[in-house]
């Protein structure tokens, strides 16, 4: 482990009395167990160090030891806070691999579901990321609003976490009248808590003063840095998976991508809540049109197996790209499943980001990164 | 001046942003209370709520239906199920002998369920379990069976 050489600019300024800190692995706002090593020059940050790899449990291994089926439970135990996410890919991945086709309603369904989930991950950022910035109240409000989104979701599934709820030509279960219902009522409730966020936090004079202009990713650094999701869109590139290499019916629905340039926290903050009103546009359009039909697709088998051969598929989640690289040999097993996670590569930007930045700018720094640990220890 | 002027500016719309924070909490002071208290009151579980397994009770002769093929055991990705059959007569259908399942292990994907060819399993609706050590988990699905029947 040896800690990267300080830029130049910082050499200069170096004095001997710097020291080492751990941040993490178990402080409340490296969200997991991400530990960070960070050699202080004072207050004032030199180098940073992410050590990953405390709850490493082998998921990629595990997929290649049990069949297409019995690896479903897995991928959203990889990010618990998007599970449905994890698990709409995983199916999506393995569909496309087989060739399966899927009854439009059960597109649908899944798209609704996938979107709440979205919505529901940038709540619990939303109140855990003030959290760590010291507010305490936004916290209760999104976590009232997630509330509601686990409910309306465990009418779906069944369950209020780690879902898995994607089947193979569709889904486990038709949804029911009291989730339709749900998502009706919590379309306006949620645009009315969007106001109140706005003058609760974003106008906020403390919150403003910790967030702009701290953490600065310029849009090459993000490029370079293969940042995705979130913060690629808040650095200025407008890229989505959702647009640029759609699945689903997302082609057919009216939604934008929105962008911002500043690159700061205060952008990436901003960004989450303007996708949280994109992914309520979507909702309310797939529950406008959602046909009539079957939710799973006739004859498929038990044990599917892809014809051998190797498959990528990408999908969007909270944080960003998912990429899942499959190898098939033909038998029911997968001889090889990697899952390229959006945390991973948002991370990387640390190292390059904080020197130079205080201890207390890191924890807006890092909080405003939206990492979750678990999907990048798989 | 002009420094000055955009200080007071600046403080005087800071203090407005935060009054305007605290009016927003204010308001929800008086609108109903959204915790559930939980030991005394409880939320309704979902329909399709995915509680620890069970053997369904057939309301006909209120005995389970299982057949003891084990492909709910084969399909167990943790493999926390454990089920052997018994037949009374050659030209029976196989009966379920024992039938047991760790909890402690499982993670409710409820895949044995969706597997069973009989339909015999289903989601119970409890959820309220815990216990000190992990024998506690591993539940004889038969017994229960016995237990609640006259």
């Amino acid at each position: 482990m040896t800690p990267a050489t300080p830029e130049p600019a910082l050499r200069k300024t170096l004095t001997e009395e710097t020291f080492f800190l751990n941040l993490g692995p178990q402080h409340p706002s490296t969200h997991g167990v991400l530990r960070l090593l960070l050699r202080l020059d004072g207050e004032r940050i030199v180098t940073c160090q992410p050590v990953l790899g405390y709850s490493h449990r082998g998921h990629e291994h595990m997929a290649q030891n049990r069949t297409y089926l019995q690896f479903m439970p897995n991928p959203p135990r990889m990010d618990y806070l998007a599970g449905l996410m994890y698990n709409h890919a995983y199916c999506l991945a393995v569909e496309r691999a087989c060739g399966l086709e899927v009854p439009p309603r059960a597109i649908h369904i899944r798209l609704i579901c996938a979107e709440l989930n979205r919505i529901s991950s940038h709540l619990l950022w939303f109140g855990a990321y003030l959290m760590d910035l010291g507010a305490f109240t936004p916290f209760l409000y999104a976590f009232d609003d997630r509330e509601d989104i686990l409910a309306i979701l465990g009418e779906a599934t069944g369950s209020r976490l780690t879902y898995s709820y994607c089947r193979f030509g569709g889904v486990a279960r038709d949804i029911n009248q009291a989730f339709i219902d749900g998502v009706r009522a919590f379309i306006p409730k949620m645009r009315a808590r969007l106001k109140d966020y706005d003058t609760l936090v974003t106008k906020n004079i403390i919150f403003v003063n910790r967030t702009k202009g701290v953490g600065v990713i310029s849009r090459e650094r993000a490029k370079a840095h293969a940042l995705t999701g979130p913060c690629l869109r808040a650095s200025g590139t407008a890229f989505d998976i959702r647009k640029a290499e759609p699945y689903g019916f997302y082609p057919q629905f009216d939604f934008d991508i929105p962008v911002l340039t500043g690159g700061d926290c205060f952008d990436r903050y901003m960004i989450r809540l303007l996708e949280i009103e994109q992914s309520l546009r979507i909702v309310e359009q797939a529950l406008n049109r959602l046909p009539a039909g079957p939710v799973k697709a006739e004859g498929v088998p038990q044990f599917i197996t892809p014809p051998s051969g190797q498959y990528h598929f990408s999908y969007e989640t909270a944080r960003g790209h998912l990429g899942i690289f499959l190898v098939s040999d033909g038998s029911r097993v997968p001889y090889r499943m990697k899952w390229r996670v959006p945390s991973l590569s948002n991370l990387s930007i640390l190292p390059v980001l904080l020197p130079g930045t205080l201890v207390a700018d890191t924890i807006a720094i890092l909080g405003s990164i939206d990492v979750v640990m678990p999907e990048i220890d798989r | 001046m002009n420094l000055l002027l955009r200080y007071i500016g600046e403080v005087t719309s800071g203090a407005w942003s935060l009054a305007a924070g605290m009016a927003v909490t204010l308001r929800y002071m008086f609108k109903p209370v959204t915790t559930v208290q939980y030991p005394r009151a409880r939320l309704p579980l979902p329909e399709a709520f995915r509680g620890p397994v069970e053997l369904r009770r057939l309301p006909e002769t209120g005995d389970h239906g299982c057949v003891a093929c084990g492909e709910c055991a084969r399909t167990c990705p943790s493999g926390v199920i454990k089920v052997q059959g018994l037949k009374a007569r050659a030209s029976d259908f196989n009966r379920a002998r024992f039938y047991f399942i760790d909890f402690s292990r499982c993670s409710l994907c409820g895949l044995c369920v969706e597997v069973c060819p009989v339909q015999a399993l289903m989601f119970s609706r409890e959820y309220e379990q815990n216990g000190g050590s992990p024998q506690v988990g591993v539940a004889d699905l038969l017994a229960r069976i016995r237990e609640a029947r006259p």
